[in-house]
Formats: structure tokens, C-alpha cells, sequence
């Protein structure tokens, strides 16, 4: 049976005083994807950002394996055996890609050589990138050891934005194999994509949000087929 | 150019290199330039020669306990002034770092008055190679200098807490969603670079004099050095700190020797210019 490792309830975060994301409440079940889709603004980046305690939440409940995260910084979430990649500035660029993957085994150094093995066996085509600076890879390489780095301590959880971005249509194609990969593994995901069709697809539950809060909410399939869905945010029907 | 002019530029080279290092290791961490490196020098000088004039410890001890003592110092002015202002613009941290050297200038100024010292170490002959002189303290210099920059070389590449301060430098955020701690790992660089400083401020009191400008007057071309190698890149400042070194040997050419100090300006005016990045930075894209 499937057990919650992360829920939120409630969850309100932002800004300053400006509020971005609201009274957000999900769960995520061992070995399951859901995918948030929703316009540009709508406060995807921002509730993972939240969960990953790189954003602190105003009010509200986020919970890794039924543990209190809340409030927690960024360096004491990673420990809670969830990794956060996040779109951007996911890889030390001045650092070797070998060096990345062991920046991702921080918080436990004795398991990096074993941990980097499984992430070479897991991403071949960066063993033989070992000692090139992150910064000279291309965009999918970047991605693979921004993946990697993530992947070093088992996480049960896995929160992904924007896997997908700024990729080539083959390099997206790899990406979400990579990600169901990873899911089959046994790691739960929860992913924002823009790439939102693609994204579902793979999905086994998604989450629509519009201006901060949850719009719908149901299994990939049946929001993939919904008709206001695919009007409002997938732009044509699946 | 002649041997001895080589030497010189060497000398200088070994002088400024290491604080150089450290510049641009604090710039990496803390993201603006911290001017307040001529106090912590001058705090260096001044803490050698209490250890080896007023308490009697040879050289060596008192350089051990001036690198302590500076790296206490620079690490509490980080807790104490930078810390709860780093929210700030680079700009305004700028400024009160300026604000810092003058405090720590007149702190020393206020206990040991202008007067120029020096250590209470055995005179030397200098030795002569070839027709030109180095004394057996720059020679020790340079040396020093060479072992901090392959040490710290050692503890960048090859340590943790070394992946840490790249890391953090590199992008702090990520650090932290990796479970880095960059405020220890802060706290650490700090120290590691008041040493650097404070162990300057030896070389300084060896080479030049011990007096409150000590620090300041090296502060342009360790400044220039830094920003010729590339800000934040701690080797360049190395290539940096040599091409400073012949460059301030090489106006005396041509110049009297008192343009020597204009020599660190000229440099970062030109690279300003034409190269802000530095010979080994990379260009930041501003969207």
C-alpha cells in the first residue's frame, strides 16, 4: 500500500507582502509523479521553492515522510531526504561535474564514491565528463548533473521545476525517460512543467494551478482529456 | 630590464599575492570589494611587532600569533559589521569596508602613535646574485608566499571544506539546497583570509615599514592585482599579482619612482576599460 511522503496543507507563501502562492494542500504517494501545470505567474515555482524551504511560508503545514519541514532552511530540508532542482542555476558552474556530484552527498561524505558510481551507471555520458567544468556543459548535460547531484543521497523525494526548459524536442524526450526512470526507482516527483501534455504524460496524478491556489486537481489521464483543461492550459485537446 | 628590477618585481609579486588570494576569495563569498583589507593588514603588522618587540617572541611566533590574531579580528569586524549589513548594496558595503580600515587605522594609530617601527630581528647582509642584492627576508618572502599559494591551492581542490567555499562562492543558494552551511563556511573563509592578511602584514613589516599606512598603501595594487586576475578567481590574482609587481618595476624605466604607486590605479582604470572581467574572470550577462 502507498503511504503519503509529502503532503502540505494549507500552505501560503510569497514575497515580501506579497502573497504568490495560497492555501495549497497536496499529497504525494510513495513511487508517484504529479505534475503541476498552470499559467506563468501562477505560483508553481514559487510552492516548490516553499516546499524546498528556499522560500519561507507564511502559514501552513509541509510534511517529508510525516515530519515537520515547515520554516526549515534550505541546508535543513536537504537533510529531510527530499532534493530539490531547481530550473535555474541547478549546477556549480565553476566546479567540475565529479565536483557537483559530490556537493550533492554533503550531508552524508562517506557515501559520495558509492553514491557517484550509481548516478555514472544511472547517467553514462557523465562519466566521461568527469572533469569538465559544469559551466562548459550544454543544456541537457547541465540538466543530467543537476539530476545526478540530486539523485547522490536516494532521496524518497524528488522536486523538479521545469525539468524540460530551455531543452532541444530529443534532449526532452531523454529528460522525461530520465524522470520515469528515476520514478521507477521508487523515488516520488513532484514536477512543475510548462511542457504540460508532455508532462502529464508521464504523470500519474496532475495539478492545475491558476493565480496561487489549486484550480483542479485529478489523475494525469483524466486532466489530459478534461475539456476545460486542455482549453485553459494544455491550448488544444490531447 | 635588469635582474635586480626582476627581483624587485618579484618581491613585490610575493608581497601582494597573497592578500590578493584573499580578496578575491572574500569578494566570491561576500560579494562586494572589501577595502577594509588595508585595516586588517595594518592590525597584522602592528600584532607582529606587540609579539616580537613588547613580548620578545622571534619572528616566527609572532607572525603565528599576528595570523591569529588578524583572522579573530577580520572574522569579528564579518560578524560584528558586514553580517547584519549584507543585505546591503555592494556599494554601501563598499563604503563602511573604507569606514572599517579608518576605525582600525586610528584604533592603532591611537595606541602606538605614527611613529615608523620595525621588527626587533637581526640585521643581514643582503646577498648578491649575479650584481643584483635580494636580503635573506625577501627571500623568505617569496618562499612563504609560494607555500601559501600551493597550500591554498591544496585546500580549494582538494578538501571539502575547500568544494564548500567555491561551492558557496559559486551560488549560494544552491550550496543551501545541497545542505551546505554557508554561514560556517563564511565564518571559516574569513579567518583562513584574515590569516593571509595578517601574515602580510608580517611580510610588509620585513619589507617596508611598520607604521598606520601600512596596509593602505598596498591596498591599489592588491587591488589591482585582484581585479587583474579576474575577481573572484583566486589563481588569477596570483598572475595578477605578478604582472603588478614587473609592471610597478617597469615605470621606473621611464618614470621617477614616485609615479610607482600610480602604477595599481593606471591598471584598473585600463581594465575597467577594456576588460572589466580581468584576464581569467567571465563576464557576467545582466538580463
Amino acid at each position: 500500500m502507498s503511504e503519503t511522503v509529502l503532503a502540505t496543507r494549507g500552505l501560503t507563501s510569497g514575497y515580501g507582502k506579497a502573497v504568490i502562492c495560497q492555501d495549497v494542500t497536496l499529497a504525494l504517494s510513495t513511487g508517484q509523479i504529479i505534475c503541476i501545470i498552470g499559467p506563468n505567474g501562477a505560483g508553481k515555482s514559487t510552492l516548490l521553492k516553499t516546499i524546498a524551504g528556499v522560500v519561507r511560508p507564511i502559514s501552513g503545514s509541509v510534511q517529508v515522510a510525516g515530519r515537520e519541514i515547515a520554516g526549515l532552511s534550505a541546508a535543513q530540508v536537504a537533510r529531510s531526504g527530499m532534493a530539490y532542482v531547481p530550473q535555474e542555476a541547478n549546477v556549480f558552474r565553476q566546479l567540475t561535474t565529479h565536483e557537483n556530484l559530490a556537493m550533492g552527498a554533503w550531508g552524508d561524505p562517506a557515501r559520495t564514491d558509492k553514491a557517484r558510481a550509481r548516478v555514472y551507471d544511472m547517467f553514462p555520458d557523465l562519466r566521461s565528463l568527469r572533469r569538465e567544468r559544469a559551466g562548459n556543459l550544454s543544456g541537457g548535460q547541465r540538466q543530467m548533473v543537476a539530476f545526478g547531484m540530486a539523485l547522490m543521497l536516494e532521496p524518497q523525494v524528488l522536486l523538479l521545476d521545469e525539468p524540460s526548459a530551455g531543452l532541444s524536442p530529443l534532449m526532452v524526450r531523454q529528460m522525461f525517460d530520465i524522470v520515469r526512470r528515476v520514478n521507477a526507482e521508487g523515488v516520488a516527483i513532484l514536477m512543475v512543467e510548462q511542457n504540460a501534455i508532455e508532462g502529464l504524460r508521464i504523470a500519474h496524478r496532475g495539478l492545475v494551478m491558476a493565480a496561487g491556489r489549486v484550480a483542479f486537481e485529478g489523475a494525469a489521464e483524466e486532466l489530459l482529456t478534461s475539456k476545460e483543461v486542455s482549453d485553459l492550459y494544455l491550448g488544444t485537446r490531447a | 630590464m635588469s635582474l635586480q628590477m626582476i627581483i624587485n618585481a618579484l618581491v613585490n609579486a610575493a608581497l601582494i599575492a597573497p592578500p590578493a588570494m584573499a580578496f578575491s576569495l572574500l569578494f566570491g563569498i561576500l560579494r562586494f570589494p572589501n577595502f577594509a583589507i588595508g585595516g586588517y593588514i595594518t592590525v597584522g603588522a602592528f600584532a607582529a611587532y606587540t609579539f616580537n618587540v613588547v613580548f620578545g617572541l622571534s619572528l616566527p611566533l609572532a607572525a603565528a600569533g599576528a595570523m591569529a590574531f588578524t583572522a579573530l579580528v577580520v572574522w569579528g569586524t564579518h560578524i560584528i559589521v558586514f553580517r547584519p549589513m549584507q543585505e546591503q548594496s555592494a556599494i554601501t558595503l563598499l563604503v563602511v569596508s573604507m569606514a572599517v580600515t579608518l576605525i582600525l587605522e586610528n584604533v592603532i594609530r591611537f595606541f602606538f602613535s605614527s611613529d615608523v617601527r620595525g621588527f626587533d630581528i637581526p640585521l643581514e647582509r643582503p646577498w648578491k646574485v649575479m650584481n643584483a642584492h635580494i636580503t635573506p627576508e625577501q627571500l623568505q618572502i617569496i618562499a612563504w608566499s609560494l607555500v601559501i599559494g600551493v597550500s591554498l591551492h591544496l585546500l580549494l581542490a582538494h578538501t571539502r571544506i575547500g568544494r564548500a567555499m567555491r561551492a558557496v562562492a559559486d551560488n549560494p543558494m544552491l550550496a543551501a539546497i545541497r545542505g551546505v552551511n554557508a554561514a560556517r563556511v563564511t565564518a571559516f573563509t574569513t579567518a583562513v583570509c584574515g590569516a593571509l592578511f595578517g601574515l602580510t602584514g608580517v611580510f610588509a613589516g620585513l619589507d617596508l615599514v611598520i607604521e598606520p599606512l601600512v596596509g593602505w598603501n598596498l591596498t591599489i595594487p592588491i587591488f589591482a592585482a585582484a581585479i587583474l586576475g579576474g575577481i573572484g578567481s583566486p589563481y588569477g590574482a596570483i598572475l595578477g599579482a605578478l604582472l603588478v609587481g614587473l609592471a610597478e618595476e617597469a615605470t621606473i624605466l621611464v618614470l621617477p619612482s614616485t609615479y610607482k604607486v600610480a602604477v595599481g590605479f593606471v591598471i584598473i582604470a585600463v581594465l575597467l576599460l577594456l576588460r572589466p572581467q580581468g584576464l581569467f574572470g567571465t563576464a557576467e550577462i545582466k538580463k
